[in-house]
């Protein structure tokens, strides 16, 4: 009986010792191969290293060999043998152009809530291809597609295409279709809804909303400020803006001869890891299509500020912004605010799956707002919360279960729905 | 006499798995080197900087050559040590880090994977602007060895390990 005590103790312990050494995960196998390939080129060093010895082997080998030609001496074959081995292996490393990765992105999603006129049920969410290609070694190009169901087709989207022009990291320079950095939520996560917590996209920047613009089309310079561990960096845009439809980039052309332009600065100090806090500020002139009475222009200022720390122990996004219109016609002006605050965890526990999380969102636009309150351009108030929870089922899947309770205006009833989506990418 | 052989059967297992353990724990205590290419102009690195580089978040030298990060392939203990100490992340997070940066254009791939210590060595050894990690063990003539906040591997002090 103490035998098996002994032997129980022994084995616990070594399992113990062992563990404590590798991550979860990894193969032991695997490890074993990799160790052996380091025994076996320290071993090949040392031949290199030692010629004395080596020509004494090399004897050897030429006996036991039948496979090298007469006219070669065993000693040149071998040198000939790890010179190909060594551009081989240099070949491995270094990287090639063009060298396309490719992503894809995919969710379904079941939703169902108490709003008049709606119906519960499974959608097909947007499929998303990502790809990014090294042109050169300063050159790169990247791009997104989606496809999304429509009620008697899918309909296909470039959603991003940029190619990106390298002089350091001091300055990037850029041009294409992008998510607009406006703020963190919208350069952060893109098509892809594996990539964020939630289901949602917060209300101020969902797809298709008109608070902010979500898409840009021009060109942009981004990169580091010397700012040792403070970590500055900005990003400075030109591009068309808001189309006359005002949720949609002017991807065909401007709508008007004005450029909009877009000025983003962001702290990432490297003694808080994951910590981004930025601001950003929006300039653009909207031409409404179709026209408002009276044919006007409103001027825009969009000034954001924003804060994310996703260490995910916890994980905390909060962003406000203020959308400045002035009636170019009239000169009234008016403000609109939104703002959200996302809290999430990350639990210690199986693994660490589980992610619970919440958010609130509030959305104010003034009564009198003359193109925020117009049917064709509405954006409307909001007071909403969001609870949920994700799962990770593998490195690359995840469950999420979400509850949200929204308020819209004053004389609108509230709206409880449920959702449940499964996101992944491949 | 079954009972007998079925114990030490169980034995020699135990201590086999003893052993194991205890020479994985041996090369635990190893320091991680990092090289570059012997042109390349930097001798000390912050850990700070260290990740940064390791993370994508600086993509250029000083001169203006583009970093290449070479790091060993899972499973290895030079990347254990690269993960725990430069990236605090597990192998899931490192993995879903990168899908998130390429996603978000901010890199075009993820560092490139070698098999073994020799094949990073003769990566940074050909390639100007690359940079490693291996066993302070394998370093060889040919790569420059980086200091970590101001130590080099073996000293007291010295981060990787």
């Amino acid at each position: 009986m103490s035998r098996h005590i002994s032997f129980l103790i022994a084995l616990l312990l070594a399992g113990a010792l062992a563990n404590a050494q590798t991550t979860s995960g990894q193969s032991e196998d695997v490890k074993a191969l990799l160790q052996r390939i380091d025994q076996l080129e320290q071993r090949v060093a040392e031949l290199e290293a030692g010629k004395d010895t080596s020509t004494a082997h090399l004897q050897d080998v030429k006996a036991q060999d039948a496979q090298i030609p007469t006219g070669q001496t065993v000693e040149d074959h071998l040198s000939s043998q790890m010179h190909d081995e060594r551009s081989q292996n240099v070949r491995a490393a270094e990287p090639h152009y063009p060298s396309m990765q490719l992503h894809g992105f995919g969710d379904v999603d079941f939703s169902s809530t108490d709003e008049r006129g709606t119906t519960s049920g499974f959608t097909l969410g947007q499929f998303v291809l990502h790809v990014a290609s090294p042109l050169s070694k300063k050159v790169a190009y990247f791009g997104e597609l989606s496809f999304t169901a429509q009620p008697t087709s899918y309909t296909a989207d470039v959603e991003r295409s940029i190619i990106r022009y390298d002089y350091n990291d001091h300055f990037k320079m850029s041009f294409g279709r992008y998510h607009t950095p406006i703020n963190y939520w919208n350069t952060a996560y893109h098509h892809g809804l594996w990539l964020q917590t939630t289901i949602s996209r917060p209300e101020m920047i969902r797809f298709g909303g008109r608070f902010l613009p979500v898409h840009f089309l021009g060109m942009l310079a981004e990169g580091n400020i010397p700012s040792g561990s403070l970590g500055l960096g900005y990003e400075v845009g030109l591009g068309n803006g808001r189309a006359g439809t005002i949720s949609r980039a002017g991807d065909n052309g401007d709508v008007n001869s004005n450029r909009a332009w877009v000025g983003r600065i962001f702290a990432r100090p490297t003694a808080v890891r994951d910590l981004q806090i930025g601001a950003a500020v929006y300039r653009d002139k909207i031409t409404p299509i179709p026209a408002l009475t009276g044919t006007p222009s409103f001027g825009e200022w969009i000034s954001s500020a924003q804060i994310a720390w996703t260490h995910e122990t916890p994980e905390l996004i909060s962003e406000f912004a203020n959308v400045h219109h002035r009636n170019n016609l009239t000169g009234t002006i008016y403000n609109s605010q939104a703002y959200y605050v996302q809290l999430a965890y990350r639990l210690p526990w199986e693994s660490r799956k589980w992610k619970p999380y919440y958010r609130f969102e509030y959305t104010h636009v003034p009564a009198s707002e003359a193109l925020f309150s117009v049917p064709a351009f509405e954006v409307t108030d909001l007071v909403g919360s969001t609870a949920g929870v994700r799962f990770d089922i593998t490195d690359f899947a995840a469950f999420k279960w979400e509850y949200r309770h929204t308020k819209h205006k004053p004389t609108d009833p509230p709206v409880n729905g449920v959702f449940v989506q499964t996101a992944f990418t491949f | 006499m079954a009972r007998t052989a079925t114990f030490w059967l169980r034995f020699t297992i135990a201590t086999m798995a003893l052993v194991g353990a205890t020479l994985s724990f041996a090369q635990t205590g190893q320091d991680v080197a990092v090289i570059v290419h012997p042109k390349n102009t930097v001798d000390n690195l912050s850990m700070a900087d260290l990740a940064k580089i390791f993370r994508g978040e600086r993509q250029y030298w000083r001169s203006n050559m583009p970093v290449l990060v070479l790091l060993r392939s899972s499973g290895s203990y030079e990347r254990e040590v690269v993960l725990r100490n430069v990236f605090h992340m597990t192998e899931s997070q490192y993995k879903q880090y990168w899908v998130s940066k390429i996603m978000r254009a901010e890199a075009t791939s993820p560092p490139t994977d070698l098999f073994s210590n020799g094949m990073a060595k003769e990566g940074v050894a050909s390639i100007p602007g690359s940079i490693a990690c291996i066993s302070a063990s394998d370093i060889r003539p040919g790569v420059k060895v980086v200091r970590i906040n101001g130590h080099l591997p073996g000293e007291p002090g010295y981060p990787l390990h």
